[in-house]
């Protein structure tokens, strides 16, 4: 948490009737930051958005913008912007008319409006373009249009609602960077809503991961991505593989036993909470290493071992993405060479890589759960995904 | 028999019914215009002109004027049901708008006509409330009143049809003019009532077009002179059984209705340029 807060929200809640979206967020964001809140749909992450901006009234909490408490503002008055998913341009004005309304709204002269027009149309691109309709434009100049719009009226918080969904796939990935280097440019405060995770990762300073009304964790993107806080914030950003292990903490390290496909072995802990008990363990496909049954040489110190059994193998490009069965669960695991189905393979983990969480039943063991089963039905799903 | 024929056959009733309950009608009232003793001519028309002038003149005036108000009233219905941040004065408005849109023309006119009358309820409300004395009392017995009947029957038709567009229409569009600051009055002129310009436009005509056809408003409202072309009508075949002038009138009706679907006509083709 940044200690110079520019917007700071406290305690934000709110919702619909009687369901709950949002639940007590706190949330401080510095000036200049580009923020992302990442979350599945229904996490309430455009809600939160939207309280922000002044379209949801929270039920309880604070939302302050440089020490002013604008909580009860209406939208016009918090210094915010809004570019809408849809982009919401109004389609009977053409494009100079949607950038310069709001400094038309602002009463500033028409040979200033039209000299911030222009400014707005070189700055993203769309020069030429301050005649045409919207209709009459590709999907990203509409983007820009939206963009140009919000940013014309100068404010100091950009919000982004999921500004690059409606995107060719190939357009979203260099827009993503034009955003960002528009936003460093400018040093304007951006949050930014996405249910897209690489797109959070390259964009943001930092990221919010948002499940069910609550922040499950936030940080920069390589901490998010490498030192996930939760087993949701592990699958949410692609550790999709899980296993259940058994172990026990024990003098700084957290000792793994053997179970029916995997070695025994001993990892750092490093801080983390790990009781002795289940534990769910999630690695990316891209992160364990795929080695021939053969291949005689013990792993590494810290290095976790399964043996498993190649199901299926496949090729979505760069490396080859095998199916593999270790005991009961399926896990996908990506090598540089393909290995043929049916084939005895090891499966290393190494301890970095290797994120472990306490299974939710860890603390009041069931007595349904064996030591050696695990949830099969779940973690085939979750392999799957 | 060849396919072609029989599909001929199918569509035939359905032709038949147009030509004999529509064409053949229509035709023979737009010759029965030109029909002169002894021949044809413009006769009738010449009769229309020099007698019912003002009453063309009246009734253009009197719809157009109507026709204006139930655009301004219906802007303001769909408005207030489309931006209005009350929600319980939202779903009055929404349960009780549209009740004047079932009642028939002549019930309207019955109600208006006791309504509006000199010692009509309407004054009775006013000088017991003490606003005008009982001297000033005037019927709205005139072209007020057909205004007043003509606009409050429309009115919920068209606040339908717009408002209902409304609705359709991208809320973000709405979230971002406030979120520049425009006002709601704003936002209904600038952002609101251009996207549903057409829907407006289509229900305004179609409300002309039904006032131009009503007779029994101006019947029971205001029968002396001016009146409207209806009535006028009316009267020739019924008092005189004039079909010529009457059939003459009737044209001209159907020109000034014309003119306004060509109003429409030429918007539209020019939007979808």
């Amino acid at each position: 948490m940044t200690t110079e807060s520019f917007l700071e929200l406290g305690g934000v809640s709110a919702g619909y009737g009687a369901s709950r979206v949002l639940d007590g967020i706190d949330l401080g964001i510095a000036k200049g930051e580009f923020v992302a809140l990442l979350g599945a749909s229904g996490c309430g992450k455009t809600t939160l958005l939207r309280a922000i901006a002044g379209f949801v009234s929270p039920n309880a909490g604070s939302i302050r913008v440089a020490g002013r408490d604008v909580t009860r503002l209406p939208p016009d008055k918090r210094g915010m912007a809004l570019v809408f998913q849809s982009y919401a341009l109004w389609p009977h004005m053409t494009v100079a008319q949607n950038i310069g309304y709001g400094l038309k709204l602002k009463r500033q002269p028409r040979a200033e409006i039209a000299r911030r027009v222009g400014e707005m149309e070189k700055l993203l691109g769309l020069d030429g373009l301050g005649d045409r309709k919207p209709a009459q434009l590709s999907g990203g100049q509409r983007q820009r249009v939206a963009l140009g719009r919000a940013l014309a009226i100068d404010p100091e918080i950009l919000l982004l609602d999921e500004p690059l969904s409606n995107l060719d796939a190939r357009i979203r990935l260099t827009v993503r960077h034009e955003i960002r280097a528009l936003q460093k440019r400018l040093g304007i405060t951006a949050v930014h809503v996405t249910h897209d995770r690489e797109e959070a990762m390259v964009m943001a300073d930092r990221i919010v991961i948002l499940d069910a009304g609550r922040i499950a964790q936030q940080g920069t993107p390589e901490a998010v991505y490498n030192r996930p806080a939760s087993a949701f914030v592990a699958a949410f950003m692609g550790a999709e593989n899980r296993v259940e292990l058994w172990g026990q903490p024990s003098s700084g390290r957290f000792e793994i036993e053997s179970g029916p496909a995997n070695a025994a072995c001993a990892v750092p802990l490093e801080g983390r909470p790990l009781a002795r008990g289940f534990v769910e363990a999630r690695f990316r496909a891209e992160a364990a290493q795929l080695l021939a049954v053969t291949a005689g040489d013990a792993p590494p110190a810290g290095t976790l071992e399964f043996s498993g059994r190649i199901e299926s193998v496949s090729y979505p490009g760069g490396l080859w993405r095998h199916a593999v069965r270790v005991g009961d669960d399926v896990v996908l695991v990506d090598a540089g060479m393909a290995f043929a189905a049916g084939e005895a393979v090891k499966v290393r983990i190494p301890s970095q890589v290797l994120f472990l969480f306490n299974a939710p039943a860890a603390s009041s063991p069931a007595p349904t759960r064996s030591r050696q089963g695990g949830d099969k039905s779940r973690s085939l799903e979750a392999s799957e995904a | 028999m060849s396919k072609r024929f029989l599909g001929l056959l199918l569509v035939l009733p359905a032709l038949a019914v147009i030509v004999l309950l529509f064409i053949v009608p229509l035709a023979a009232s737009v010759v029965g215009a030109f029909e002169v003793e002894g021949g044809h001519g413009f006769g009738n028309f010449v009769k229309s002109v020099e007698l019912y002038r003002g009453d063309t003149i009246f009734t253009v005036l009197i719809v157009s004027l109507s026709t204006l108000l139930i655009g301004l009233f219906s802007i303001a219905i769909g408005g207030y049901l489309t931006l209005g941040e009350n929600p319980r004065a939202v779903a009055i408005l929404r349960w009780l708008y549209r009740w004047p849109m079932f009642i028939p023309f002549i019930v309207v006119g019955q109600i208006l006509r006791t309504f509006l009358a000199k010692n009509g309820l309407m004054n009775n409300l006013l000088i017991s409330a003490g606003v005008i004395t009982p001297m000033q009392a005037t019927a709205f017995l005139d072209w007020r009143g057909i205004v007043i009947a003509f606009v409050w029957k429309q009115v919920p038709f068209v606040a339908l049809l717009v408002a209902g567009a409304m609705a359709s229409i991208d809320r973000g569009t709405i979230e971002a003019a406030r979120n520049l600051g425009a006002s709601r009055l704003r936002i209904l002129i600038e952002i609101v009532v251009p996207q549903v310009a057409t829907t407006l436009l289509v229900g305004l005509i179609l409300s002309f077009v039904t006032m131009m056809s009503v007779l029994s408003v101006p019947l029971m409202i205001n029968a002396q002179s001016p009146t409207m072309l209806t009535a006028d009508i009316a009267f020739r075949i019924n008092a005189y059984g004039d079909y010529g002038v009457a059939n003459a009138l009737g044209l001209i009706s159907l020109v000034i209705t014309s003119g306004v679907a060509w109003i429409y006509l030429r918007h539209t083709m020019k939007e979808r340029a």
